[in-house]
């Protein structure tokens, strides 16, 4: 078992919950745009790259958690 | 390359005797992109009417269709031995006629013996039911005072009849239903219905003709079944023998009568008076020449073309024209490579005529990322052939995957090889340990040994360790650096791309005032957050470190935000501050260059950890246990490849659509699509010879 102080542990639980909750919400986000985007594609192929487009626009959100995190632990 | 090819407009006049020649030259020069007619555009003109051989193929089409939906032929069928010549002297004699005669009575046939199956299925159920019961088939009907009442019952029916002079036959099927057979006075029927009905009476049709035990019956409709079951199957290889036969001639008659159709209905789509027709149309411009001397060589000169004009690229060029001419069609313009990136961009749209075509950004830029992501020798390697595969294939979806796929892969090899340092998630040398496999110490090499090899690798010192190779889940920071430097130099881009889209449209002062604020602006905020970010990484008080080194930049920074800002708003309003913050997300939007490759090392080392354990000492070191850890090693990498796929290809797709393209592109131009005869089906074994007239 390594031994780590209760600063670095914070540290650790706080970029834990920066990507965890940053994935939360884009998870709730994308779950709405891909329904209405898989609606729109079913109905029209051709609109398969704005679907995807409006369907990954949220997924930066998980990014911002991730950049966050890496920056608590490691600067 | 950058834009899409130059397109002039012509006009070509002839005599309506002459059109049906005139349609087959415009289709033979395969250039000539036509700009439908519309009501009262000119006065004197009016659209046309279909030639008379066209509905006389669409009536053919039309059969040819439901007989292709019939016999259940794919359209996607490759068939390839019907000559255009020999389909067309088929389509005039009739065959269509004759072939849609000899499938549609199989068919009905057919149709016929699966009814009569159905029948003989029903009546084969009643008499299963009926053998039970001890009563012969002809008693149950000819008598003149009592009637016969037979079928299925939900619960036995004597406490419901009582006191209802009736004879009752009864046997159990199952549980609680039963077969009955009730035999009452006829005055008496009614009352028994109603009591019956309330008990699930469900009623068993006996025919008056039927004789003898329903055993026998039973028997002899068994026997028929099986017979008609065998003329089913004989009718069923009759049609699959049909459906063999007709197949290519369907085919080929589908697309040469759709290809009749198509051509008679040309008078539609352009103008016509009483003797002569007009028609408008897009040509590339460097093929301007060639194509009205084909037009006038071909038509023996009965056909007079004029050139109209070469449209610019600036949307004044655009404004003094009627509103059908005013958007030309986009011919993209790219190389044999660029090319199957165009796929991709059709994705999201076709871009306009005046407008950069991105193809070229996708091509290089969308391969890149990919191999920066995955950067890994050991995927590269299975990356390449899969998409060396795709390279040639038939459909343009696998073409441009197998493209991404194969020059990505090159790309992840080369960072695999000389940046990462790794194959299958672990370094070819460096310091062993648990968590950090060597390819070295795999082979039982010696520490450095590789060093030879290890000087072109790149090399970097970590927490004063020196690391061949990037390591992604050490270097992280370095990693996460690289990425929004990649950033900033494919955002600049994406600027400089609505920087010169504007520039084309509308002039150089234009576009300095209108988009130049973007650039400024971008610029600016790079300048500023690079000073802001490093002295505030620094750490310790931000007076202290806001040196000398970082004020330049953030100086810079500033006076271009400032000069950025005063644009925009002039531009845009006052709102366009709002997008500001929007930058510094869309730069670090690309640090999931670096997340995306941290998430697969992550992976891989966890899987390398597990599988080499099991093979060095767990399940006790066995035989066993090593080929547990190989099967684990395989599996758990091929999965890692598999959602390389999926996230490497989608993010990179993501990064060109979302964060490129969106700066810049608009979209929403129509395809060239010049009048062409395409032949899948069919082939002409000299220069194809249809003259529509001879054809009905």
């Amino acid at each position: 078992m390594v031994e780590i102080s209760t600063g670095e542990g914070l540290i650790a639980i706080g970029a834990g919950i920066a990507v965890g909750l940053t994935g939360l919400g884009s998870g709730l986000a994308e779950k709405d745009i891909g329904a209405a985007a898989i609606g729109a594609i079913t109905e029209d192929t051709s609109l398969f790259g704005m679907g995807m487009i409006y369907m990954v626009l949220p997924e930066t959100i998980v990014i911002f958690g991730l950049v966050i995190a890496v920056i608590a632990i490691m600067v | 390359m950058f834009l899409p090819e130059s397109m002039s407009r012509i006009v070509i006049a002839g005599t309506k005797a002459n059109i049906d020649k005139a349609t087959e030259v415009l289709y033979d020069t395969e250039a000539v992109h036509l700009v439908d007619h519309t009501v009262n555009a000119d006065e004197g003109y009016s659209i046309g009417s279909p030639r008379e051989y066209s509905s006389k193929a669409s009536e053919r089409l039309l059969k040819v269709r439901s007989l292709i939906k019939e016999l259940g032929i794919s359209l996607k069928t490759e068939v390839k031995d019907m000559t255009v010549d020999d389909i067309k002297a088929r389509l005039d004699s009739g065959d269509v006629e004759s072939t849609e005669k000899t499938v549609v009575t199989a068919i009905d046939k057919r149709n016929d013996l699966k009814q009569k199956i159905d029948e003989l299925n029903s009546l084969k159920n009643e008499l299963e039911l009926l053998q039970l019961l001890p009563v012969d088939l002809e008693l149950y009907s000819g008598y003149e005072t009592i009637t016969s009442l037979v079928g299925t019952v939900g619960t036995d029916p004597t406490e419901a009849l009582k006191g209802i002079d009736a004879e009752i036959f009864l046997a159990k099927i199952k549980k609680s239903d039963s077969v009955v057979a009730i035999f009452v006075k006829n005055e008496d029927r009614d009352s028994v219905s109603y009591a019956l009905s309330g008990l699930n009476f469900k009623e068993i049709p006996v025919s008056s003709d039927a004789v003898g035990k329903p055993s026998e019956a039973l028997a002899e409709a068994e026997a028929k079944l099986a017979e008609t079951e065998a003329l089913l199957e004989k009718s069923e290889a009759e049609i699959e023998g049909l459906k063999e036969k007709y197949t290519s001639f369907l085919l080929a008659a589908e697309e040469d009568l759709s290809i009749t159709v198509e051509k008679g209905e040309i008078p539609l789509r352009i103008a016509n008076s009483e003797y002569s027709f007009v028609v408008d149309a897009w040509v590339p411009t460097k093929n301007v020449d060639e194509v009205r001397e084909k037009l006038t060589e071909k038509s023996d000169g009965k056909m007079y073309v004029e050139f109209l004009e070469t449209r610019g690229r600036r949307i004044a060029d655009s404004e003094e024209v009627e509103s059908r001419f005013r958007e030309p069609p986009t011919k993209l313009d790219n190389g044999p490579y660029s090319k199957e990136f165009e796929y991709a961009l059709k994705l999201v749209n076709v871009p306009k005529y005046r407008e950069i075509d991105p193809s070229i950004l996708l091509g290089i830029f969308l391969p890149l990322f990919f191999g920066f992501m995955v950067g890994d020798v050991g995927y590269a390697i299975p990356f390449i052939i899969l998409g060396a595969y795709g390279l040639n294939a038939r459909s343009k979806e696998w073409r441009a995957i197998g493209r991404v796929l194969f020059f990505g892969g090159i790309w992840a090899f080369l960072f695999g090889l000389l940046f990462y340092g790794e194959c299958l998630g672990m370094h070819f040398t460096g310091h062993y340990s648990e968590t950090s496999i060597t390819w070295e110490h795999l082979f039982g090499m010696e520490e450095g040994a590789l060093g030879a090899f290890s000087s072109i690798l790149y090399t970097a010192v970590h927490d004063g360790e020196t690391h061949v190779g990037i390591g992604k889940l050490v270097e992280v920071p370095m990693l996460l650096k690289l990425s929004v430097y990649i950033g900033v130099v494919h955002l600049f881009i994406a600027f400089c791309c609505k920087f010169f889209n504007e520039y084309i449209a509308n002039g150089f002062k234009s576009a300095f005032l209108e988009k130049g604020g973007w650039l400024f602006a971008f610029v600016g905020m790079v300048a500023f957050c690079y000073a802001l970010a490093f002295s505030l990484f620094a750490g310790g008080d931000i007076g202290t470190t806001l040196t000398e080194e970082y004020m330049t930049p953030l100086i810079v920074g500033v006076v271009f935000l400032v000069i950025g800002l005063v644009l925009t708003i002039r531009s845009d309003g006052i709102m366009s501050v709002m997008e500001l913050p929007g930058m510094v997300g869309n730069i670090l939007s690309y640090t999931r260059l670096a997340a995306i490759g941290m998430s697969k090392a992550g992976m891989a080392m966890a899987f390398n950890y597990i599988s080499f354990s099991m093979i060095f000492m767990g399940l006790g070191g066995g035989i066993i246990g090593g080929i547990v850890g190989f099967i684990v090693f395989l599996v758990c990498h091929l999965l890692i490849f598999f959602l390389a796929i999926l996230s490497a290809g989608l993010h990179s797709l993501r990064l060109q659509f979302v964060e490129l393209m969106s700066k810049f592109f608009e979209g929403g131009g129509k395809e060239y699509a010049p009048l062409k005869v395409v032949r899948e089906k069919t082939f002409s074994q000299n220069a194809v010879k249809n003259n529509p007239e001879t054809e009905v």
